[in-house]
């Protein structure tokens, strides 16, 4: 079924450049992870793989299987919309779970409050 | 009738009585007596029916397969001597239940005791009938078994249960020393066949096994029997009902061990260990038995220890190494059931009626139950051997045994002594009982009992009378027929007369009755006096030593043991298993060799290799922080567990891959919700650093981990670079669609091919989650871990100052997005799990990651609600689910054998769905389904543990909090 070598060359071109895209995103988003200063800058880094640079190898992938088995294979548009409802609550836990030991402690790197309720 | 079926019908009528009698209703008095009298006249008619060929000197023989691969039949076997017992045993059982009819009160579960009591008949008749070693052991133990269970029939009585557990305890292990004996004696002669082993006496005594076997099989005898030093069980055994005891002690259980003896006395009597081992317990018990007997105050514990006495008088007889002695020790077995069966019953008669057993507040019963004193006095007087009653017949045989054993003066003294004693407490319970003034505020006023319950007693007293004026007449024919069998040729001739001519015994006879006459006389002040226990040996008791013994052994032992061998250490538990397995894996490399596997070598994928990386370093990582920091440990952890879910992608096993991710997070999240409870541990290094000790403790496991995970590794390396010839894995492949019934092969090996193994297991994970629940249930955290979190303290604080804001409110806004989310997914994660498990049998997925799935989705719901909230609004009741999917999964293996088929044959067809069309259907799906229902309810009951555990938390604050105040009713 995976017979990379009959895709046509348009798509396979395409298909390539979706996964780098995809991989850089990831990539960009892992070293951001890594350089970063603090955590409340670092939250931001993986969201690049987990937006864009996921969606980005979804599509390749959808337009790799469509076009290899001639019938539109959308599977991964689930994928999507999971990754899409989970991700934030991920980033909302650990966002707020470190606000609040901040806040706390009264470390410096605390955002500023702008509704004064948290 | 044939003989199989004769002797197969007298071993089994009784037992399927007691199956019968066991389901009658709990006060069907009468129907059960009808059932267990009917059964015990047929036993006896059907013993009855042996008697022809029996008096012919035949054996009646029937052999049943049994376990043929070892050459072990049922031999059921009947001779004169079995013949004699099977009638007694039936003879007195049948009395015995007529008797118990009218004894029994109404208040009683009286179909229970019918059932034991046929049960035991049963055990009896297996017991004289077997014709093989293995099986007269099985039958002792049986009867120790139903014995227990009769004398503790009054269970809600303390005496009862400590009667039945001394008797248990002491028959039990003296069956056990039994067992071993006969497997010795099974050794020696090469067959357990009991033929066999009779025909070959010589081989066993000159054998260097002799004293071994004899020792442990007169263990099993003497205890059975109630020989000194073992006698104290019998005494105690008095707490059952009186029918019991009646059959007990007269005819039945206490006679097994002497049946024993005589049975094996060809071949193991005759020698000097023989005679010093069962003559010295039998003379000590007939001498100590009678002297205690006289100063027992209740009725029926001068009973039991006159059966002590008689029972060593029988046994001394057997120890003679006489065959003359053996004649009259198997007529005083036959005279001592039926004089001491009705002198229980009268026993129980006068308990009955009067209320009391205590000689001290019984008199003059004699006028108001004039005819049972008289039935006691014939049988009392029996007892004590009283001329032209049988136990005077036996007994002359028995001083004419004790003159003629050859140089020892000492024993017709003895038995002189003994019988005048007898004498004595034969008196005191006729004269104690039935003659003196009027009793005094009796709890009952005395009065005869019915006519039916009189009857047992009146055909016994017949007998002791008839036996005792025509000894040749009555009992001699059958007498003669159990002698022979045991004795064969050798049976010596003896004559069974009233009258021998003024002669020695008659004179020691004489003295003996004078004697006890006098001794009662003389004793009257000090029996007055009311005084516990015998003078002399007062401190001497047996139950207190036993007692000792058996507190020694269950309790200060057993703690001395588990305090020397024993753990309760994790860390040492854990160090003896891996240096075990360590030196097990070792053994096994050093003994059979580790050779190269025969797969050819590839090379290693970078991509993988770079995963494999991580994997270790998450690996090292989760171990390094395992002290500290134990969060990042298992964030670690769950890293190497990922990796190894790649891995299984990696080379196409999606259905370990899935297994392992759900596996992988369950765990995580309970590792974690448990990690709260653990004490915490700081990382602050002490003023004077870590001593030597810890040093060098810490590197000895470091040593001992490295080198069990190095041996893991290499094992895991060597059988992965190895495929045998015929892998098992292709027999599989090939035969799980056309077979199984599934494409997915793992799927279908898990609920077909191993099913049985799944089963298992599923019932160890559901054993693992009623663990986990109990211990957490009665689980006390660790102070400094007991207080409320931090965050939530404060929330809580922020709710309660406002006055528009319950509690609990600002956790839900802070947790708005998140907890809407996943209450978004948890009907999502309920199809998946529903799709897992339909297409488990051709796909990847199946019950048992059905089963993670689902349980991942409400321990979301738990972890974003809280447990208040969650279960409020969803209520999971996992033992209900654990409950249904074994129900469900061995039910789906059972049906098969509805079917003809063995157990867990898979069904599998094509059923028409509507919408859906043709699809495949397997039996397996239902099993599965009972896979994934168990996986839920396991899976959840923990987590339910954990949650409480908080939930609990919660309450022992507020309760703190509240308690200086006032009590808040409602509140729990």
């Amino acid at each position: 079924m995976t017979h990379a070598e009959s895709l046509p060359a348009w798509a396979a071109i395409l298909v390539s450049l979706l996964l780098l895209l995809g991989a850089g995103l990831g990539l960009v988003g892992a070293i951001g992870l890594l350089r970063l200063r603090n955590f409340y800058e670092r939250i931001h880094a993986p969201t690049l793989g987990t937006t864009l640079g996921i969606g980005s190898i979804l599509l390749a992938s959808m337009l790799f299987f469509t076009v290899l088995q001639s019938r539109p294979v959308l599977h991964e548009v689930l994928i999507a919309v999971f990754m899409v409802l989970t991700t934030p609550v991920t980033l909302m836990l650990l966002a707020r779970a470190a606000l609040y030991r901040d806040r706390r402690e009264g470390s410096a790197e605390v955002p500023r409050s702008t509704t004064g309720e948290g | 009738m044939s003989d199989s079926l004769l002797l197969l019908s007298l071993v089994a009528l009784p037992f399927l009585g007691a199956l019968a009698a066991s389901l009658l209703a709990t006060h069907a008095r009468n129907a059960a007596a009808y059932l267990a009298g009917g059964v015990a006249l047929a036993g006896l008619a059907l013993v009855w029916t042996a008697y022809p060929t029996i008096s012919q000197g035949g054996v009646l023989r029937a052999e049943f397969a049994w376990v043929p691969q070892l050459g072990l039949n049922f031999v059921l076997r009947m001779d004169g001597l079995a013949w004699l017992f099977a009638g007694m045993v039936t003879g007195i059982g049948a009395l015995v239940v007529v008797y118990a009819r009218y004894y029994m009160s109404t208040e009683d579960p009286v179909p229970r005791f019918f059932a034991f009591l046929l049960a035991f008949m049963g055990a009896m008749c297996g017991l004289v009938l077997s014709g093989n070693l293995i099986q007269l052991a099985f039958f002792w133990e049986m009867t120790s078994l139903f014995s227990f269970l009769l004398i503790g029939y009054w269970h809600h009585t303390q005496a009862a249960r400590d009667g039945a557990r001394i008797a248990l305890t002491v028959t039990a292990t003296g069956g056990l020393c039994l067992f071993a004996g006969l497997l010795l004696i099974g050794h020696i002669v090469g067959s357990h066949d009991l033929d066999v082993v009779l025909a070959s006496g010589d081989a066993i005594r000159n054998h260097p096994l002799y004293l071994p076997a004899l020792v442990l099989v007169l263990l099993g005898a003497l205890t059975k029997s109630a020989q000194f030093p073992f006698h104290f069980w019998l005494p105690h055994a008095m707490a059952a009902p009186t029918p019991v005891s009646a059959y007990l002690h007269s005819a039945t259980l206490v006679k097994v061990g002497l049946f024993l003896m005589v049975r094996l006395w060809p071949v193991m009597a005759g020698t000097d260990a023989w005679f010093w081992i069962v003559g010295t317990a039998g003379l000590i018990t007939l001498l100590v038995g009678a002297y205690v007997a006289i100063f027992q105050h209740d009725l029926k514990g001068l009973l039991a220890y006159s059966t002590i006495s008689h029972l060593g008088l029988i046994t001394l007889l057997l120890g003679l190494n006489s065959h003359l002695a053996l004649v009259a020790a198997i007529f005083h077995i036959l005279n001592h059931a039926t004089f001491k069966a009705s002198l229980f019953m009268a026993a129980g008669i006068i308990d009955h009626e009067s209320g009391t057993r205590d000689i001290r507040r019984l008199s003059g019963l004699n006028r108001t139950m004039p005819f049972t004193g008289r039935l006691a006095l014939v049988a009392a007087a029996a007892m004590a051997g009283v001329p032209l009653l049988n136990g005077f017949i036996s007994k002359e045989m028995f001083f004419e045994e004790a003159l003629s054993a050859d140089g020892l003066l000492v024993l017709p003294l003895v038995a002189m002594l003994a019988s005048a004693f007898s004498v004595t407490y034969s008196l005191r319970f006729i004269h104690g009982t039935f003659f003196g003034p009027d009793p005094q505020d009796l709890p009952r006023q005395p009065h005869e009992p019915p006519a039916w319950m009189r009857f047992p007693v009146e055909i016994l007293v017949l007998g002791c009378i008839f036996v005792g004026v025509l000894p040749a007449a009555t009992v001699g024919p059958f007498l003669d027929l159990a002698a022979r069998s045991v004795l064969g040729e050798a049976t010596p001739y003896y004559s069974l007369a009233v009258w021998h001519g003024v002669n020695l015994p008659l004179v020691m006879s004489m003295i003996a009755l004078g004697g006890g006459v006098v001794l009662y006389m003389a004793l009257q002040k000090h029996l007055r006096s009311g005084i516990e226990g015998p003078p002399l040996i007062r401190r001497l008791e047996g139950r207190r030593i036993f007692e000792r013994a058996l507190v020694f052994l269950s309790w200060r032992l057993a703690r001395r043991l588990e305090g020397v061998l024993g753990t309760r250490r994790l860390q040492q538990q854990l160090r003896m298993v891996l240096l075990l397995a360590l030196a097990a894996g070792g053994f096994a490399a050093w003994h059979r060799g580790v050779g190269p596997g025969n797969l050819v070598p590839q090379g290693v994928d970078p991509v993988i290799a770079l995963v494999w990386v991580v994997g270790a370093a998450c690996a090292l990582g989760a171990a390094w922080q395992a002290k500290f920091h134990r969060f990042a440990a298992i964030m670690l952890l769950g890293g190497a567990g990922l990796v190894v879910c790649i891995t299984f992608v990696w080379f196409s096993a999606p259905d370990l891959a899935l297994t392992q991710l759900l596996v992988e997070v369950v765990t995580t999240v309970l590792l974690v919700l448990g990690l709260r409870w653990l004490p915490k541990r700081m990382d602050k290094p002490g003023a004077t650093g870590v001593e030597v000790v810890t040093i060098s403790r810490r590197l000895r496991d470091l040593a001992i981990a490295i080198a069990a995970g190095l041996g893991m590794a290499a094992l895991a390396f060597a059988v992965m670079t190895r495929t045998p010839p015929d892998l098992l894995a292709q027999h599989f492949l090939a035969r799980a669609y056309t077979e199984g019934g599934g494409t997915n092969v793992v799927n279908v090996i898990l609920v077909d091919f191993r099913a049985f193994d799944t089963l298992g297991e599923i019932f160890v994970l559901g054993a693992v989650a009623l663990t986990v629940f109990a211990l957490l249930r009665r689980f006390r955290p660790a102070p400094e871990s007991v207080e409320v979190p931090e965050q939530q303290r404060d929330q809580s604080a922020r709710d309660a100052e406002r006055p528009d804001r319950r509690d609990g409110d600002t956790v839900a806004d802070w947790l708005l997005v998140p907890s809407v989310l996943t209450r978004l997914l948890f009907p999502v994660i309920c199809i998946l799990a529903v799709h897992l498990l339909l297409r488990g049998h051709d796909q990847p997925g199946g019950g048992f990651a059905a089963g993670l799935v689902a349980s991942i989705a409400i321990i979301l719901q738990y972890m974003i609600g809280g447990a208040a909230w969650t279960e409020e609004k969803l209520r999971v009741l996992p033992l209900r689910w654990m409950g249904t999917g074994l129900l469900l999964a061995g039910g789906v293996g059972l049906a098969s054998l509805f079917f003809g088929m063995p157990f867990l044959t898979t069904y599998f067809a094509y059923a028409d769905l509507p919408w859906i069309g043709r699809v495949p259907t397997a039996s397996a799906l239902l099993f599965d389904i009972g896979v994934f229902a168990l996986v839920v309810g396991a899976t959840v009951l923990m987590l339910i543990a954990l949650a409480h555990q908080s939930v609990r938390g919660h309450r022992a604050e507020r309760r703190a909090e509240t308690a200086p105040r006032a009590l808040v009713p409602g509140e729990d």
